[in-house]
């Protein structure tokens, strides 16, 4: 009897796996990833029977052939690391469906425990089950459970006990038969695959897989299966046996292999499942007829994407702004701990450097945690796939799928949240093109750079006009970019659109706290350290050098300046004057500092490549500095023009940028923003969702370009025709 | 009919009596018809006398009975109307033939031209009809004795397509004609699926998701852009974009 018996719960999505997981584990979860893919693995633990359990939820999917990486990561798992009984959760109302992947976890001989879940909504369906019966089919224990309700799960855990302990059924090899011509060569690739396997040992590959399994596959024409043996031989063989089969049955083995399947499950059903009464339009259809109406489809779908949005980001302005006056006083706090102008380094560090870091990862808490409260109401409720169902035509003429479109909207109120969302995109592909043209829509962050810039340099007409452009202009290149990727790094086949529209559920409190903890969670401690990181970084390097020699005295003046305050006491104008004179001389000691420092250096070397863009060496540095957060560039301007602390609505800092630069240069930096690497915090995000630090590169690196190349054309051009 | 509305039941019993009769011995006597209808000789005797009267019959005592033509009309029109009745008990509602007849005995005289014909109609339409037939009328006959059908509809129906596209086949038809692609049914439509025409991963998420020839699909929706559209296949609903749809072929039912 073993003391720790390893479960992997095994389902379609949507069948409640994720519920019966809640149910199973409480709050004793772990999330990581599976190496290499961006699939997510999910661990937990339970007692039963004073004998530990480890929980393994597996990725939804429909069956196991290798068609995503879901699937493959699932069988993998199942059969390399041996789980001691795989669970399989079935939506019992919709049980064919749900059966298929059964025959597959059948077919690769594990001791196996079948769960007829939401047994509830399918009796009420009409639906009669005869388990005892169904459980022969199988060879397999049958639990029926209702997971929102906790009902069944204790009687789970004794068949899972029952199961890992070897008390049949379970485990049994369940042979399906797949017709005679196709039987035949299944034999003739079988008995090859075991000669081979004698011969030169080829089969370790594929250990684990027995010859038959592996036979079916290759007819299958299963492509992971099929590296796994690299074996000409056997590839031609297959193709021969294939084509025998087409030519004698009229049907490719791809089709008729899945479809002797399901004769099977529906064999099975015809004598153990009795239907009483036939539901034609279910509450889901009724609900349907509304939200994918061909008049009211869309207006719904546009006023619950107003709802997210509105959710997401008009309810987490309030705490954003606790949590930024709550940094900020400690950062008050933490520089009370020296004595006054102090220049302590340990004080700038922990201030500008740790406090400002942490402080500028936990401010976007509020709108991942509202964001992912959204989606999972969404998800859980069913919405999600009708709003893909509605969006489909138009993403797809971009080469996206309609489940993009969310993230891709909530992109315009900030990126981090909407790369996170790109996990509800079951395809690879999908999800990466979505991911890298994201930063593209143009972000909440990036809005006062326009603030800023539009009233400065353009007439009051023109104002409204500028900013939609700028707008236009990201949307227009994500296009562009998502077609660009598409055909280049993400070629191949256009992922078929072949998605279940599960029936409407309410989604419990429970599960959707849990799904919106696991992602708030996820970005503290995954994205949350590399954000840390470069903020310290960034901190550091318009930090230092120190510059210990100034060009003026700036000491010495402002202490004469100190000395003079007293008399000028009374005099209004005097004290005035004395104080702008105060604050003109530490801005521009500032300004020194910032110019002698790394930031600033960098900024000074970068200078002849900026200027084919327009740009000059502050620019630059307030660029370099914009990294952190794309706002932080409003802030950066105003210390390199000496005109202290700046926000959007600052005048003096506009004065000054309208001396010094022309409306093309003004227009020349917003769309370098706009399409420029996204901040620090989006390349961390990207590098945890894709699970690689190279597309997170390439997301920074390709944007820097493009916007390189375009600001310099657009800056260029303008001055061809007498703009600049 | 005239004499329908205006004979009494037991009139039109009696009509149909001597039809039969002469039917079956060329002449009729008042004590044969006595005998037929198990009533007295003097109740044959009135019943006689008032068909005469209605000049139905040819009638003087102690002489063979004839029909006029107007009465062979009428005496045919009760009998097939008992016909009918008695066939539609019988084939459509599977109820034992002797019971059948008697029903029908006390039913032919009081029932409307237009139903009747409704009967006969639907009876022939059950006979035609592909989504009906004999198998269907054989299935309510099986559910009246033993109650509730099991779920096996989609089965039945691909056996009935099957049917039919033989039927068509004999008639020289042809089934080529009758192949259509899913992405062509118009919302409300079913068709069976005949062939998945896609190849690679398409082809095997379509098949895996329960698209497999024989199955019937139903086109639910059309997504507000046109495109992709809803259907539902083994009780549940799977969205397919045109381009998908295109590749599957389904015999429209």
């Amino acid at each position: 009897m073993k003391q720790q018996i390893t479960v992997a719960l095994a389902g379609n999505p949507n069948s409640g796996k994720s519920t019966i997981f809640n149910a199973l584990t409480g709050a004793h979860q772990h999330v990581g990833n599976y190496p290499g893919v961006t699939v997510e693995r999910k661990e937990g633990a339970c007692r039963h029977n004073g004998r530990e359990m480890k929980i393994v939820d597996l990725p939804g999917i429909y069956s196991l052939t290798a068609y995503s990486a879901e699937e493959l990561v699932a069988r993998d798992f199942i059969v390399n690391e041996k789980p001691d009984v795989v669970v399989d959760i079935i939506d019992a109302s919709n049980l064919e469906r749900n059966l298929y992947l059964t025959t597959q976890l059948m077919e690769l001989g594990v001791p196996l425990v079948l769960v007829f879940n939401m047994s509830d909504q399918a009796k009420a369906r009409g639906h009669e089950f005869d388990l005892e019966k169904l459980s022969g089919f199988f060879k397999a224990r049958i639990v029926s459970t209702v997971g929102h309700k906790g009902l069944g799960v204790n009687d789970l855990l004794d068949a899972v006990e029952a199961t890992a302990d070897g008390a049949g059924p379970g485990g049994e090899k369940v042979v399906i038969d797949y017709g005679r011509e196709t039987e035949e060569e299944v034999s003739r690739i079988e008995a090859l695959i075991q000669a081979e396997g004698a011969a030169q040992a080829a089969g370790a590959n594929a250990a684990g897989y027995d010859a038959r399994w592996l036979a079916v596959k290759l007819l299958e024409n299963d492509k992971d299966v099929k590296a796994k043996l690299h074996s000409p031989a056997i590839d031609a063989q297959v193709e021969k046996s294939a084509r025998h089969i087409e030519e004698v049955t009229g049907e490719h083995p791809e089709t008729s292999i899945p479809g002797h399947r399901y004769g099977f499950i529906s064999g099975a059903c015809q004598e153990a499942v009795r239907s009483t009464i036939e539901i034609r339009h279910t509450m889901s259809d009724r609900i349907d007829s509304v939200v994918t109406n061909r008049v009211l489809g869309i207006p719904v779908f546009l006023l619950l994407m107003y709802l997210v949005f509105s959710l997401t980001f008009t309810l987490g302005e309030p705490p954003m702004g606790w949590i930024e006056t709550g940094f900020e006083w400690l950062g008050g706090v933490v520089t009370g701990w020296w004595p006054e102008g102090s220049e302590s380094a340990l004080k700038s560090l922990l201030v500008d450097g740790v406090i400002g870091g942490v402080g500028g990862v936990v401010v976007f808490l509020p709108n991942i945690l509202l964001l992912f409260l959204a989606i999972a109401i969404l998800e859980d409720s069913g919405y999600m796939a009708r709003a893909a169902f509605i969006m489909d035509r138009l993403m797809h003429k971009i080469g996206l799928h309609g489940k993009s479109f969310i993230p891709m909207l909530i992109g315009f109120g900030c990126s981090v949240p909407a790369i996170m969302a790109t996990r509800t995109l079951d395809n690879q592909r999908d999800r990466l093109t979505t991911m890298l043209v994201t930063p593209l829509m143009s972000c909440g962050a990036r809005l006062p750079i326009y603030m800023l810039l539009i009233p400065a340099f353009f007439p009051a007409a023109w104002q409204a006009k500028i900013l939609w452009i700028i707008y236009v202009i990201g949307i227009a290149l994500a296009i562009v970019f998502a077609k660009v990727l598409r055909v280049t790094l993400f070629k191949g086949d256009s992922v078929p659109f072949v998605m279940e529209l599960p029936p409407y559920r309410i989604p419990t409190v429970r599960g959707v706290l849990i799904h919106m903890w696991e992602r708030g969670w996820l970005y503290l401690k995954k994205a949350g350290t590399v954000i840390l990181g470069v903020s310290i970084l960034l901190w550091a390097i318009s930090s230092y050098p120190k510059k210990e020699v100034f060009d003026q005295d700036y000491e010495g003046e402002l202490a004469k300046i100190e000395e003079r305050m007293p008399a000028a006491e009374g005099d209004e104008d005097a004290l005035a004057a004395l104080e702008g004179r105060q604050a003109a001389l530490e801005n521009a000691q500032q300004e020194e500092e910032l110019s002698y420092s790394i930031a600033g250096r960098i900024g000074h070397a970068l200078d002849p490549v900026l200027k084919p863009m327009g740009f000059d060496w502050r620019i630059g540095t307030a660029l370099i500095g914009a990294f952190a957060a794309k706002e932080v560039f409003v802030a950066q301007m105003g210390i390199v023009y000496s005109v202290g602390e700046a926000d959007e609505e600052s005048d003096s800092l506009r004065d000054k940028l309208r001396d010094n630069y022309t409306p093309l240069v003004a227009f020349c930096i917003m769309i370098f923003c706009l399409t420029s690497a996204p901040c620090m915090a989006t390349i961390a995000v990207t590098r945890r969702e894709s699970n690689s630090w190279k597309w997170a590169m390439l997301q920074l690196g390709g944007l820097t370009a493009v916007a390189y190349v375009l600001t310099v054309l657009i800056y260029q051009f303008g001055r061809l025709f007498g703009l600049g | 009919m005239a004499y329908a509305d205006t004979l009494t039941a037991s009139l039109e019993d009696y009509l149909e009596a001597i039809f039969h009769i002469i039917a079956e011995k060329e002449a009729v006597r008042p004590k044969d018809i006595a005998r037929r209808l198990e009533v007295s000789n003097a109740s044959v005797t009135g019943a006689l006398r008032a068909l005469a009267e209605r000049s139905l019959i040819r009638y003087a005592p102690y002489d063979v009975i004839t029909l006029t033509p107007e009465g062979k009309v009428a005496a045919k029109d009760v009998i097939r109307r008992h016909e009918v009745l008695r066939d539609f008990f019988v084939k459509v509602l599977a109820v034992d033939a002797n019971d059948a007849d008697s029903a029908a005995c006390r039913m032919e005289h009081s029932i409307p031209k237009v139903i009747l014909e409704r009967f006969i109609k639907f009876a022939e339409f059950v006979d035609v009809c592909p989504r009906g037939g004999a198998k269907w009328v054989a299935g309510f006959g099986y559910y009246c004795e033993h109650g509730v059908e099991s779920g096996n509809c989609e089965n039945c129906i691909s056996l009935t397509l099957d049917e039919v596209a033989e039927a068509r086949k004999a008639k020289g038809v042809g089934g080529a004609g009758m192949s259509e692609k899913l992405k062509d049914l118009k919302p409300g439509q079913k068709g069976k699926v005949t062939k998945v025409a896609a190849r690679g991963e398409t082809n095997k998420r379509i098949v895996e998701m329960g698209v497999t020839p024989g199955t019937v699909v139903e086109v639910e929706r059309i997504a507000p852009l046109g495109d992709p559209i809803d259907i539902k296949v083994k009780g549940y609903h799977l969205s397919l974009r045109k381009e998908e749809a295109e590749k599957i072929e389904v015999a429209a039912l």
